[in-house]
């Protein structure tokens, strides 16, 4: 198994993938921050309510899409792989915590604000949790897992 | 693993957010709530039961049928947003019988409340929206009736 995590195709193939996801993902949030920031108050998670101001959420509409954009970035173009896929991984680490705790809740989440933010974007539900479970997964691969060339590998295993 | 790059990382995103928010043409504003428009009025919950004493006031529940049968504040006419057209027709003459009209829906992830209450001022009705909606009414101990009572 840990010869399969290390191989370094697999790897770059998984760093493709969960790069794309976050690249993706961050182009409707960048282009409209006002819609993003609506989805977030959905959520009712890190507010606004009567404790937590509207500048909270805003802040997280405003800045996360870019942190998202930077890491699916460094991650397709190979830069400081391991931290990005760690940041990665706390951001979807994130996600899954904030809609389990909708679901928790009963609150209805129409758009996940995972793609698209328009009336055709996805609802938040178990079936996303599990594929973020996936994507989160992958990320821990990459940042914990040192990718090794297959070449190497035969040379290790006498093949 | 070099720790600090990961802080790195998030800095250039605040960095480029903020700069893309301040002069993209696309940005919000970070101290104001979303939901609320130009020209949106909303009353606290505490003025809103003032007047509901007074009788001074008609509530509107801008949240879904079902909710609504369940709870709701005493006597407010259900205004689904998603169905407003057919239930404003029902209550038309009630709402413009009444110059005071609150609308509330379910708190601060909810912003059914907003919308309904800007389609009633396109009809002519003006209306406000209840701060927080009906989970402060209900913290604040007001009553509230319905079939879950």
């Amino acid at each position: 198994m840990t010869r399969l995590l290390n191989n370094v195709w697999l790897q770059r193939g998984l760093a493709l993938l969960v790069g794309g996801v976050f690249v993706f993902a961050s182009h409707d949030k960048i282009l409209w921050p006002e819609r993003f920031a609506r989805i977030l108050y959905h959520y009712q998670v890190i507010g606004p309510n009567a404790v937590l101001p509207p500048l909270l959420p805003n802040l997280f509409a405003v800045i996360l899409p870019w942190v998202e954009l930077l890491a699916g970035l460094a991650l397709i173009f190979g830069l400081w792989r391991r931290e990005v896929s760690l940041l990665s991984g706390l951001m979807l680490l994130a996600f899954i915590v904030a809609v389990s705790s909708t679901l928790w809740r009963g609150i209805d989440i129409e758009n996940c604000g995972c793609f698209s933010l328009d009336a055709q974007g996805r609802a938040a539900g178990l079936a996303l949790v599990i594929e973020d479970l996936g994507l989160l997964a992958a990320a821990l691969v990459l940042a914990f897992v040192p990718a090794r060339p297959a070449a190497l590998d035969k040379v290790r295993h006498g093949l | 693993m070099r720790w600090y790059r990961i802080p790195v990382f998030i800095g250039a995103g605040i960095v480029l957010g903020l700069a893309w928010n301040a002069w993209s043409g696309r940005g919000l504003a970070l101290t104001s709530n979303v939901y609320l428009k130009p020209g949106d009025e909303t009353v606290g919950v505490s003025e809103a039961k003032r007047r509901f004493d007074r009788g001074a006031v008609l509530f509107v529940d801008a949240r879904p049928k079902m909710i609504y049968d369940l709870e709701r504040i005493p006597g407010a006419l259900s205004l689904p947003e998603d169905e407003f057209d057919a239930a404003f027709s029902g209550i038309e003459p009630r709402l413009r019988n009444r110059y005071d009209v609150i609308v509330y829906c379910s708190g601060f992830g909810c912003e059914a409340s907003h919308i309904v209450a800007r389609q009633l001022k396109e009809k002519g009705i003006p209306a406000v929206v209840l701060q927080d909606g009906i989970p402060a009414w209900q913290d604040a101990g007001y009553p509230v009736e319905g079939r879950a009572r």
